[in-house]
């Protein structure tokens, strides 16, 4: 009995030891994950919730406040004050929402039709066109500012070429009231391919006896997609939709490179530009401070978009 | 001025270099590593002095390159060894990085600043005060400029180059038409009218360049824009010479005698090419890129370059761009920096060639071939050079400076498209710097 006792115990402590070991390696696995992730995303955003805080000012009086004597000022939420009551950020934040308004269903629509597309068994190869919809995502930035900004210039434009000499008046993309239409218009170009592989992976995902089954109800191609195929792909919206969202509020290389050739466009045109601008000391107050306290308005702001998304999401698909 | 000179080279590369400043991050941090070495050594035990002088000079085709000239003194100087680094990216992004590494205690000795930068980036503790180094210098360089390296009686650094403003026009055009090269602002309007009924402008309005030419050409009408009283700032953007220059550019606008265009935009090149932009009011620094322009059109030898019209009650200049070389904080061997700066910034020919119109007054500057075969054989750079003894000596930048850029820029465009009055921009500036100044905690009268 009591050896038994002791059998059942040494069992146990090699199971132990072997639990430990595992966890051990579990985490010797999740380590390179957890040091980057660490370094490279918490302790940025807890520095930058820090600095939202604090304001630096000249120190040692006189002209140039002492040519060197900063201080951290505490501000406790004078930065987030300056934020929310500063017209300018509202304005960009209204633009922003304007841009997203138009272009992420149309991009998430054209994503969709593609992924369809692709992935209906009369396309027999479908690698090519995969590819192809998803290069513009793998052009570098750099190539695709100096191209649109080609297609664009109202001297340059190609299309405006085209449209001319077939007798209709060219498009001015530079236009203030139509740059937002123009930038839409490189995102969607830009990110379609992007969200038509996540798309393009949940179809991939459904089983294919679902369609025989439908088949042998007598379902129409156009029913499998109406009723298997779009309702099965809706977490992937979600997903697609809320990366979306989040890319909109952060929209930052289409107003930067339209800034170039339009130097009417503000320095906090969108509120992504206003973060970078005030941390640059192009746009006052400047510094740490200000421009932390602007992006993390921001991401509070996409957050409880993205929020509100998956709430009406979930309330209209049950 | 650099960062003018990439920008120059057309809408398209404008628009790739504000591209790659989006990728800047990922540069940043490999760059970074590279030119973290803190400049060190002693001069006291015999051992050599290491500096290291981060530049953003074009280092273009058919210039003497930084490294060359720098390897002309390292092989002169065996005891003070000088490493020169590139800066790639923008302007602005150097100023930050600087900023970064004066924290961390790992700044190069020698930075190149622009002088509307130099008063924020003293009040941010980045300079050191290398004030007893610099009278022996001083001499070598206009007086305007070096003002422009002294920050409430410090001096940070000396004068490279400058941007005093000039009139450009096409000489051959204005005798065809039978204008006269416009001695005064008022003539400047008359023959500006006189022109545009032949469908021709001599002067551009570039709302790009607001800032810079805006406040030069009041500068150049005697104001001062920013002054001091006691302890605190004292700004006066509206004053009654600031207001001359901008009744003046309204008249132009109204009557549509001025073209409006950007500086940076390919349309301005175009002007240029066909021939209905013959004249404008430029930094001294634009005469290579005009010329540089127009080459291989039958533009070439036409050109001309005259003083600025006569504004205030006296012919003046004033500062459009310009930088120096900086010594850091945190700099252990200031003085040596200093001696490297002085005979780096009086090597008059190799600056030239890099397309600077140089601060230092040492040696004339001799005009490059290229560029005098454009301007009908005058002696360019001595013009440019007598602009820039003509500067006014008594425009200082304040502290955030780059600040009321924007909102400048804003009223410019508005002011360009009709929506708006060019007097606006001098309010423009007036709210911001005002507000640019109260933001970093200093007095404002």
């Amino acid at each position: 009995m009591a050896q038994t006792t002791t059998a059942g115990a040494q069992l146990k402590r090699g199971h132990r030891q072997r639990e430990k070991r595992e966890t051990r390696t579990g985490w010797m696995f999740l380590a390179p994950f957890l040091v980057l992730f660490t370094v490279c995303f918490l302790i940025p955003i807890f520095v930058s919730i820090y600095q939202s805080f604090f304001q630096q000012k000249a120190s040692g009086g006189g002209l140039y406040g002492g040519g060197g004597v900063q201080e951290n000022v505490f501000v406790a939420f004078d930065n987030y004050k300056y934020v929310v009551t500063s017209v300018e950020f509202w304005t960009g934040m209204g633009r922003i929402l304007l841009f997203g308004i138009i272009q992420v269903p149309v991009m998430i629509i054209a994503a969709l039709a593609l992924a369809l597309l692709i992935d209906s068994i009369t396309v027999r190869h479908p690698g090519p066109w995969r590819l192809s919809y998803f290069l513009p995502y793998a052009v570098p930035g750099v190539v695709a500012a100096v191209l649109w900004t080609y297609i664009y210039h109202p001297q340059m434009s190609p299309i405006n070429k085209i449209l001319e000499s077939v007798g209709a008046s060219g498009i001015s993309f530079f236009d203030p009231k139509i740059i937002i239409l123009s930038m839409a218009n490189m995102t969607t170009w830009t990110f379609t391919g992007y969200n038509m592989l996540i798309f393009l992976a949940a179809l991939q995902a459904i089983p294919k006896d679902l369609y025989e089954a439908a088949r042998i109800d007598g379902a129409t191609n156009w029913q499998v997609i109406r009723k298997i195929k779009i309702p099965l792909v809706a977490d992937a919206a979600l997903l697609a939709i809320l990366l979306s969202i989040i890319g909109t509020v952060q929209l930052f290389n289409e107003p930067t490179v339209m800034r170039a050739a339009n130097p009417w466009m503000s320095a906090d045109y969108m509120p992504m530009l206003m973060a970078y601008n005030t941390l640059m000391g192009n746009l006052s107050p400047s510094g740490n401070g200000p421009a932390s306290a602007v992006s993390i308005v921001m991401a509070l702001i996409a957050g409880v978009l993205a929020v509100f998304y998956f709430l009406i999401q979930r309330k209209v698909v049950k | 001025m650099t960062k003018r000179m990439v920008r120059a080279s057309g809408l398209l590369a404008a628009t790739a270099a504000a591209a790659m400043m989006l990728t800047a991050c990922g540069n940043d941090a490999a760059s970074s590593g590279a030119a973290s070495a803190p400049a060190s050594g002693s001069d006291t035990n015999g051992k050599t002095v290491e500096l290291e002088y981060i530049h953003r000079l074009p280092d273009g085709e058919g210039m003497t390159k930084v490294n060359d000239i720098v390897a002309k003194w390292n092989a002169a100087h065996p005891d003070i060894q000088v490493k020169a680094t590139k800066w790639d990216g923008a302007a602005q992004e150097l100023q930050t990085k600087l900023e970064t590494d004066v924290k961390a205690g790992n700044a190069p000795c020698l930075a190149q600043v622009g002088y509307g930068e130099v008063p924020s980036l003293f009040v941010k503790g980045l300079f050191e005060d290398v004030t007893p180094y610099a009278s022996k210098y001083a001499s070598h360089y206009s007086d305007a400029t070096m003002t422009m390296m002294t920050v409430g009686g410090t001096v940070v650094g000396l004068p490279q180059d400058t941007g005093p403003l000039v009139y450009y026009y096409n000489k051959a055009a204005f005798d065809e038409l039978g204008l006269k090269v416009p001695t005064t602002i008022d003539e400047l309007v008359s023959e500006a009218k006189t022109a545009a009924a032949s469908g021709k402008h001599i002067l551009a309005f570039t709302p790009d360049e607001t800032t810079y030419w805006v406040s030069a050409l009041a500068a150049a009408s005697g104001a001062s824009w920013y002054g001091t009283e006691g302890d605190s700032w004292t700004v006066n953007t509206q004053d009654a010479n600031s207001t001359k220059v901008a009744e003046a550019l309204q008249t132009t606008l109204d009557d549509k005698s001025a073209l409006v265009v950007n500086r940076w935009d390919d349309a301005f090149g175009a002007a240029l090419l066909d021939g209905s932009l013959i004249g404008h009011i430029g930094a001294a620094w634009e005469a290579p890129l005009l010329s540089d322009t127009m080459k291989n059109s039958d533009n070439v030898g036409k050109w001309a370059v005259a003083q600025l019209p006569t504004i205030g009650d006296k012919a003046m200049s004033g500062p459009d761009g310009g930088s120096g070389v900086a010594v850091m904080k945190g700099c252990p061997n200031p003085e040596q920096a200093m001696e490297f700066a002085d005979w780096f910034n009086t090597q008059v020919p190799d600056l030239v060639s890099q397309g600077l119109v140089t601060a230092a007054t040492t040696e004339p500057m001799t005009t490059p071939e290229a560029v005098s075969k454009f301007y009908g054989g005058q002696d360019v750079f001595a013009e440019l050079a007598t602009a820039n003894e003509k500067m006014n000596p008594n425009f200082p930048y304040i502290p955030g400076f780059s600040a009321i850029s924007d909102a400048m820029v804003q009223a410019g465009t508005a002011a360009g498209n009709g929506s708006g009055k060019v007097v606006d921009i001098l309010k423009a500036a007036q709210d911001a710097s005002v507000k640019a100044l109260k933001d970093l905690g200093l007095a404002v009268k």
